[in-house]
C-alpha cells in the first residue's frame, strides 16, 4: 500500500484543525473516500448499533464502498494532518497533560537509570518514547502505571500522585491504563478468546454473552476474528502482539501503553501494526504512549516524541520538530550513525 | 580473618532479608486469602494440580515404602521374636513419620518445582506484572489459591499415602512371609491412637503450608530469565524438602 510522504499532502483546512475529533465516517466523506450517501447507508445497515464510531469502518468494506487498504491510507493521513496542526498549534495552544513526572529519580542494580526525569505525556494525542537501548524507557513505562515505584520524585496521572495512593486507589488509576508488554505477557494456559476476557471477566460484572460478543468486536478490530481458539504458541509473532492489543483495547481504558509493540517484527507487520495502532486512535482518541526502536518511520505515526538518553528527557515535543533538530545526539540516532555523541563501540 | 567475618556478615545478612522477605510474603498472601472476590475455581483447580496429578507417585512411593518398611521390620523384629508386632511398627512408622514426610517430598518434587517454575516463567515473561495492570493482584490470583490449595491436598495425599502404604506392608507381611493377616491387622487396631493419627495430619498441613509457602515464594520472585527460573525451581526444591525434615523433628519432638 503505497503512501504518499506527508509533504505531498494537501493544505490543511484550519477548520478541520480547530474542530473537535470527528467520527470516522464523517471524516472520510470530508476526506473524500467516500460519498455522503454511502455513509448514510452504512450507518442505517450497522448491525451492532451500539458500537457504531467503533466499526462503521468495517461496514463500509462489507458494502464495498472502500477497500481496507484504502480506509487505513485515509485514517493515516487524517493523522498525517493531525500532526501537521499539533506542531503548528503546540507553542500557543500547549497540550493538556495526562501523565506527568517530576524529578524522578530510579536506581537499579547500583545503576541510575532514571536521573532526576521531567516527562509529559500530552492527553488524547499517540506519543513515542525513543532512545537507545538501556535509557530508561521501559522502566518510564512501568513507572506510569506504578508498576516500580519511583527512589525520588512524583508520578502524576491525571491529579492523583501515584506514589500517594493507596493499594485500593492506585488500582483504581490501573483501570485507567492497558498496557501491551514487549512479548505480549498472553497467559500460555489460555486460548486468545479467554486471554482476550480475561480482564473483563476478573475486574467486570458483564454477562458471559456480553464478554463474548465483546472480545469478538475487539479480535475483529485487529484482525484476529476467528482465531480466537488458538493458544498463544500456536500465534506467530505479530499475531501475538494483536492478540494482546486486542487484550488491552477490550476493556475501554483511558491511556494505551505499548512497550515496544513492533519489535522482532518484519516490515510488513510492523508497518501492519502501526496502522492498527493509528485505526486504534482514530476509532478511540485513547492516549497512547509507545516505545519504539522503528526510527525514522514512527515519526509518521505519532504527535508527539519523548528522547529518552541517560534516564533523562534529551527532548520533548512534536514528531515533525523532534525529527528535523539538530541536536548531534538526536541526529546520530535517528540516522543510525556509529560516529557521534553516543558512543556504543 | 575480616574477609571471613566479612562474608559470614554477608551470609547472615542475606539470610535475615530472605527470610523476612518469606515472612512479609507469607502475611500478604494470608491477608489477600480472605479478599473478596474469592476465586473457588482457582482454589479447586490448584487441588487438582497439587492433589490429584499427585495421586500416582504417592500410591506407588507408598505400596514400595510399605513393602520394604515389612520387609526390614519382619527380618529385625524375627530377631527379638517380636514379629507379631510387624503390623503397628509398619503402621506406626507411617502414620507418624513417613506418611507425611514422604507425602511433603514427593508433592515437593511433583507439584512444588511445577509451582516455582510457572509461577518463574509468568514473572520473566511480564505476565505477572499484566495481571497488577488489570488491578489484579498476583498475590491475590495466583499465590493465595496455590497456598489453600496446598493446605487441603497435602492431609488428604498423607491419608491416602498411610492406608497403601499399610496396604503395602501387609502384601509382604502375609503374601510374601506368610503372616497371619488378622494378627497383623489387629495388632495396627490396637496400637495405634488417635493422636498417632492426627500428629500425622499436623505434620501434613505444615508440610502442605511449607511446600506451597517456599515455591511459590522462589518462583514469584524469580529473575533474569531461563537460568533465573531454573534457579528458582532448584532452590526451592531444596529448600522446601530441608525446611520438611527440619519442621519434621520439631513438630515430633512437640508432640510426642
Amino acid at each position: 500500500m503505497p503512501l504518499p510522504p506527508p509533504e505531498t499532502l494537501p493544505e490543511i483546512d484550519q477548520s478541520v484543525q480547530d474542530a473537535a475529533p470527528l467520527p470516522i465516517g464523517e471524516r472520510l466523506v470530508r476526506n473524500q473516500c467516500i460519498s455522503s450517501a454511502q455513509l448514510a447507508e452504512a450507518l442505517a445497515t450497522q448491525s451492532d448499533r451500539g458500537n457504531k464510531e467503533s466499526l462503521i469502518g468495517k461496514r463500509l468494506i462489507e458494502l464495498g464502498y472502500i477497500s481496507h487498504p484504502a480506509l487505513l491510507t485515509c485514517l493515516f493521513h487524517q493523522l498525517t494532518r493531525e500532526r501537521v496542526a499539533y506542531q503548528l498549534d503546540y507553542q500557543e495552544r500547549p497540550p493538556q497533560t495526562i501523565i506527568r513526572f517530576e524529578n524522578v529519580d530510579k536506581s537499579l542494580d547500583g545503576r541510575q537509570v532514571l536521573d532526576r526525569l521531567n516527562l509529559e505525556i500530552p492527553a488524547n494525542k499517540i506519543t513515542a518514547i525513543i532512545g537507545i537501548s538501556g535509557g530508561g524507557k521501559s522502566v518510564t513505562l512501568k513507572h506510569m502505571v506504578g508498576l516500580m515505584k519511583p527512589d525520588r520524585g512524583e508520578i502524576w496521572v491525571g491529579d492523583r500522585p501515584l506514589g500517594r495512593l493507596s493499594g485500593r486507589q492506585l488500582n483504581r488509576v490501573r483501570h485507567r491504563f492497558s498496557m501491551l508488554f514487549q512479548e505480549g505477557a498472553l497467559f500460555d494456559s489460555m486460548n486468545v478468546t479467554d486471554n482476550v476476557a480475561f480482564p473483563l471477566r476478573e475486574t467486570t460484572r458483564l454477562s458471559e454473552a456480553e464478554i463474548l460478543h465483546r472480545v469478538e468486536a475487539a479480535l475483529q478490530e485487529v484482525n484476529l476474528g476467528g482465531m480466537g481458539h488458538k493458544y498463544p504458541d500456536e500465534l506467530s509473532g505479530g499475531m501475538k502482539k494483536r492478540a494482546a492489543l486486542a487484550r488491552a483495547l477490550v476493556t475501554q481504558p483511558e491511556i494505551i501503553l505499548l512497550d515496544e509493540p513492533t519489535a522482532g517484527l518484519d516490515p510488513i507487520i510492523e508497518n501492519a501494526i502501526h496502522y492498527l495502532i493509528c485505526d486504534t486512535f482514530m476509532r478511540t482518541r485513547y492516549t497512547i504512549v509507545l516505545i519504539s526502536h522503528a526510527v525514522p518511520a514512527i515519526f509518521d505515526w505519532c504527535h508527539h516524541v519523548v528522547v529518552l538518553h541517560r534516564g533523562r528527557v534529551l527532548a520533548s515535543g512534536p514528531s515533525l520538530e523532534i525529527r528535523h533538530s539538530a541536536d548531534p545526539t538526536i541526529k546520530q540516532f535517528i540516522r543510525g550513525d556509529l560516529d557521534g555523541p553516543i558512543q556504543v563501540i | 580473618m575480616i574477609a571471613l567475618i566479612r562474608l559470614l556478615g554477608s551470609y547472615t545478612i542475606a539470610f535475615v532479608t530472605e527470610t523476612g522477605s518469606m515472612f512479609l510474603f507469607f502475611f500478604a498472601t494470608v491477608g489477600h486469602a480472605f479478599r473478596p472476590p474469592y476465586r473457588l475455581h482457582n482454589i479447586l483447580k490448584q487441588i487438582q494440580f497439587i492433589g490429584v496429578r499427585s495421586l500416582f507417585v504417592i500410591i506407588l512411593t507408598a505400596v514400595f515404602a510399605g513393602m520394604v518398611l515389612a520387609l526390614q521390620g519382619y527380618y529385625t523384629l524375627t530377631r527379638f521374636g517380636a514379629e507379631g508386632l510387624l503390623g503397628p511398627a509398619v503402621a506406626l512408622s507411617i502414620i507418624r513419620e513417613l506418611g507425611p514426610v514422604l507425602s511433603g517430598l514427593m508433592v515437593t518434587g511433583r507439584a512444588g518445582s511445577a509451582l516455582a517454575a510457572e509461577l518463574g516463567i509468568m514473572r520473566i515473561r511480564e505476565q505477572v506484572d499484566a495481571l497488577e495492570v488489570m488491578g489484579i493482584a498476583p498475590m491475590q490470583f495466583l499465590v493465595a489459591p496455590r497456598m489453600i490449595a496446598g493446605l487441603v491436598a497435602m492431609p488428604v495425599l498423607t491419608v491416602i499415602f498411610d492406608v497403601i502404604g499399610i496396604l503395602g506392608g501387609y502384601l509382604v507381611a502375609v503374601q510374601l512371609l506368610e503372616m497371619s493377616s488378622g494378627v497383623y491387622f489387629s495388632g495396627i487396631e490396637s496400637a495405634v491412637v488417635m493422636k498417632d493419627i492426627t500428629t500425622g495430619l499436623i505434620k501434613a498441613v505444615s508440610f502442605g503450608l511449607i511446600v506451597t509457602w517456599v515455591c511459590t515464594f522462589k518462583g514469584y520472585h524469580a529473575r533474569r530469565g531461563a537460568e533465573g527460573v531454573s534457579q528458582a525451581t532448584t532452590s526451592a526444591v531444596v529448600q522446601s524438602s530441608v525446611l520438611i525434615l527440619v519442621c519434621d523433628y520439631f513438630i515430633t519432638s512437640i508432640l510426642l
